[in-house]
C-alpha cells in the first residue's frame, strides 16, 4: 500500500507538469485552433536557458527562472506574429505543418546552442520528508505545490480577467467577438505569451525533477496532447484531471511492470478512452 | 488533351527512371536513387492519407519498420521464402493500421495526428526493448536479398536492385493513381474539403478514412520491407518520429493531393540532406526552415507551382 501510494505522489508530480503544458496547448488551440506542437521544445529551450543562466553565469535559480520566462515570452510571440499568422486563414493542415517545421528549428537550435548531452538544473532542495513510510523529496514537493499555484492562478486568470473573458470569447465565437469589440490581432499573442510561459515554466521543472536532452521536448508535447485527448478539448478541469490520471498511470505503469514500456502503456490508456469516451473524462458529449 | 498530355509527361519520366543508371556513373548516387524510389513508394501511401483526406498521419516511418521488422522476422523464423515477406509485410502492417486507426479516426484534425504520432513512438520503443524479437538497438542482420543462390538477376548488384525497386514504385504509383481517380478517391477529396456534408449526403466517412489509413500504412509496410532486403540491415533509428516527419515534407514540398507530387518530393528529402551535409548540426534548423516556408509561401508543392505555370503558357499561347 505504501508503494502504490509512493508511486501516485510520484505520478502527482509528472502529472503536475503535464497539466502545464496541456494548458498551454488547449488555450491555443481554443483561440486559433493550431496543434501547437513546438510548445515541447519551446518549453525544453526554457529550461535549457535556466540552467544555461544557473551554471554558466552563477545567476540565482529563481532570477533565472524569471529571465527564461521573458525570454520564452518574447520566443511564444514571434512564433504567433512570424509562422502561425501567415497561414491563419489556410486549411488547418498547413498550420499544423509549420508547427512540425518549427519544432524541427527549436530543436535544432537547442542543440546548436546546448549540446546533446543531458542536463539536469540544479537546485539546493536536497531534503526528503518521511510521511507515513512515503518518502517526499523537497524538490517534488515544490514541483507540484508550484504546478498547482500556476493552474490555479491560470483558471483565475481565464474566469476573472477582462483579457481572460476576452481570450474565452474568441474561442467561443470569433466573429460575435470581433463585434464585441475584442481586439482578436492582440488576442493571439497574449495567448501565445501566457502558454509559452506556462511552458518555460513546466521546462524548468523537468529539469530539475528529471534531466533535459533532446527528444524530451517532442515527448513532452505528445504527452501534452495525449492529456487533452483523455481530459477533453478546451476545459481546464479536464486538463488537470487528464493530465493527474496520465501521470499516476505512468508512475504506477513504471513502478509495478515496466519503467521501459511505461509509454506503452500510457498510450493504450489513451486510446481505450478514445473507444469508449471519445469526447474525452471531462468533456461533453 | 489536358489528360493526354499528363500521360505523356509520366511515361516520359518512366523513361527517364529507366535510363537513370546508365547517365549515372557514380554508384552512391544509384544507392540514393534506390533509396528514393523506396521513399517514392512510401510517400505516395502517405498522400493518401494526407494529400487527399486532409488527416496528417505521422507515423508512416514506424509503418515502415513493421514492415521491415515483419519481413526479416518471418524469414529468419519460419523459412518462408523472401518474395513471399515481401508481399506478406504489408499484410502484418495493415493489421496494426487497423488496430489503431479504428479508434483514432473518431478524433478528427490534429487529434488523429496525435496519435497516430503516440503511435510511432510506441512502435519505436517497442523495437528498441523488445530484445528477444528485435534485437533492440543493434538491430537485425544479414537479412537475404531476393532471389536465391541460382537466381536469374544478380541482386547484389545495385542496379538490378534499381530496376527492381523501380517496377514496384510504378506499379504502386499506377495504383494510388487508381485509387485517386476511383468513387472511393472522390469521396477521399469530399472529405477534406468538406467532411460533414459528406456524412449528410449518407456516406459513412469513418469507413473511407479508415480505408485510407490502412492502404496509406500498407505502402509503408511494402517500402519498408523493399528497404529491409536492400539494406540487409535494419535497426530501430530509421523507423522515428523524424522519418515520419520526411515522409509528410515530401508530401507537402512535393504537392500534396497530386499523384506526381509524392515523387519529387520523395527523391527531394532524400537528396536534399546529401546537400546540406555542409550544414552539419544547422541542418536540422535549414531543414524546419524549409519546411515552414515552403508551407507558407508554396502550399502547393513543385507539382503545384508546375502545373500553374503550364497553365499560365496554355492560356497564353
Amino acid at each position: 500500500m505504501v508503494e502504490v501510494l509512493q508511486q501516485i505522489i510520484n505520478g502527482i508530480a509528472i502529472g503536475g507538469v503535464y497539466v502545464l503544458i496541456a494548458l498551454g496547448l488547449t488555450t491555443v488551440f481554443g483561440i486559433l485552433g493550431i496543434a501547437h506542437f513546438a510548445h515541447g521544445s519551446v518549453s525544453m529551450f526554457g529550461g535549457y536557458l535556466t540552467f544555461f543562466f544557473v551554471t554558466s553565469w552563477g545567476i540565482p535559480l529563481l532570477l533565472a527562472i524569471l529571465i527564461a520566462l521573458l525570454v520564452g515570452l518574447v520566443l511564444g510571440v514571434l512564433i504567433e506574429l512570424l509562422a502561425y499568422r501567415p497561414v491563419r486563414d489556410a486549411n488547418h493542415i498547413n498550420a499544423f505543418i509549420v508547427a512540425l517545421g518549427l519544432t524541427m528549428m527549436v530543436e535544432g537550435i537547442n542543440l546548436e546552442l546546448f549540446g546533446h548531452e543531458q542536463v539536469v538544473i540544479p537546485t539546493d532542495f536536497s531534503r526528503v520528508f518521511n510521511i507515513g513510510g512515503v518518502t517526499i523529496p523537497e524538490l517534488r514537493l515544490y514541483v507540484i505545490l508550484a504546478a498547482a499555484l500556476l493552474i490555479a492562478a491560470m483558471t483565475v486568470f481565464v474566469e476573472r480577467t477582462k483579457t481572460g473573458q476576452a481570450i474565452r470569447a474568441v474561442a467561443e465565437n470569433r466573429d460575435a467577438a470581433i463585434l464585441m469589440g475584442v481586439n482578436v490581432k492582440t488576442i493571439p499573442l497574449v495567448v501565445f505569451a501566457i502558454s509559452t510561459a506556462l511552458g518555460v515554466c513546466a521546462g524548468v521543472m523537468v529539469g530539475s525533477l528529471f534531466a533535459i536532452a533532446p527528444g524530451i521536448g517532442e515527448g513532452l508535447v505528445v504527452k501534452g496532447f495525449a492529456v487533452l485527448i483523455l481530459g477533453g478539448l478546451g476545459s481546464i478541469p479536464g486538463a488537470v484531471v487528464g493530465g493527474l490520471v496520465l501521470g499516476i498511470t505512468e508512475a504506477l505503469a513504471a513502478g509495478f511492470i515496466s519503467s521501459a514500456y511505461k509509454d506503452v502503456i500510457a498510450f493504450v490508456v489513451m486510446i481505450s478512452v478514445l473507444l469508449f469516451r471519445p469526447q474525452g473524462l471531462m468533456g461533453k458529449a | 488533351m489536358a489528360r493526354n498530355r499528363t500521360f505523356i509527361l509520366y511515361w516520359l519520366a518512366l523513361v527517364g527512371f529507366v535510363l537513370l543508371p546508365q547517365l549515372i556513373s557514380v554508384k552512391y548516387y544509384i544507392h540514393l536513387c534506390v533509396l528514393a524510389l523506396i521513399w517514392v513508394i512510401a510517400a505516395q501511401g502517405q498522400n493518401l492519407i494526407q494529400g487527399y483526406t486532409g488527416y496528417v498521419s505521422i507515423v508512416q516511418a514506424g509503418f515502415m519498420g513493421i514492415g521491415a521488422y515483419s519481413t526479416a522476422l518471418m524469414g529468419m523464423h519460419f523459412d518462408l521464402p523472401v518474395w513471399l515477406t515481401i508481399i506478406l509485410a504489408p499484410f502484418v502492417t495493415a493489421f496494426f493500421a487497423l488496430l489503431t486507426g479504428y479508434p483514432s479516426l473518431r478524433v478528427k484534425g490534429h487529434y488523429f495526428a496525435i496519435v497516430t504520432l503516440a503511435f510511432n513512438m510506441v512502435i519505436f520503443i517497442v523495437l528498441m526493448n523488445f530484445h528477444d524479437l528485435t534485437q533492440g538497438e543493434a538491430g537485425i542482420t544479414g537479412i537475404p536479398k531476393p532471389g536465391g543462390k541460382d537466381a536469374l538477376f544478380n541482386w547484389r548488384d545495385r542496379e538490378t536492385y534499381y530496376y527492381f525497386v523501380l517496377i514496384i514504385a510504378a506499379l504502386m504509383t499506377g495504383l494510388a493513381a487508381l485509387i485517386v481517380r476511383s468513387r472511393i478517391g472522390q469521396i477521399l477529396v469530399a472529405i477534406r474539403q468538406n467532411e460533414d456534408l459528406v456524412g449528410a449526403v449518407g456516406i459513412a466517412a469513418w469507413k473511407y478514412k479508415l480505408f485510407a489509413f490502412v492502404t496509406s500504412a500498407m505502402f509503408a509496410g511494402l517500402a519498408g520491407a523493399i528497404y529491409a532486403h536492400y539494406q540487409s540491415f535494419i535497426n530501430p533509428e530509421i523507423f522515428g518520429i523524424a522519418q515520419s516527419l520526411d515522409a509528410i515534407l515530401a508530401v507537402i514540398i512535393g504537392g500534396s493531393g497530386t499523384i506526381a507530387g509524392p515523387i519529387i518530393g520523395a527523391f527531394f528529402v532524400v537528396f536534399l540532406p546529401e546537400y546540406l551535409r555542409f550544414a552539419d548540426s544547422f541542418r536540422l534548423i535549414l531543414y524546419g526552415l524549409v519546411l515552414v516556408l515552403a508551407t507558407i509561401f508554396m502550399p502547393r508543392g513543385i507539382a503545384g507551382i508546375a502545373r500553374d505555370l503550364m497553365e499560365k503558357r496554355r492560356g497564353r499561347t
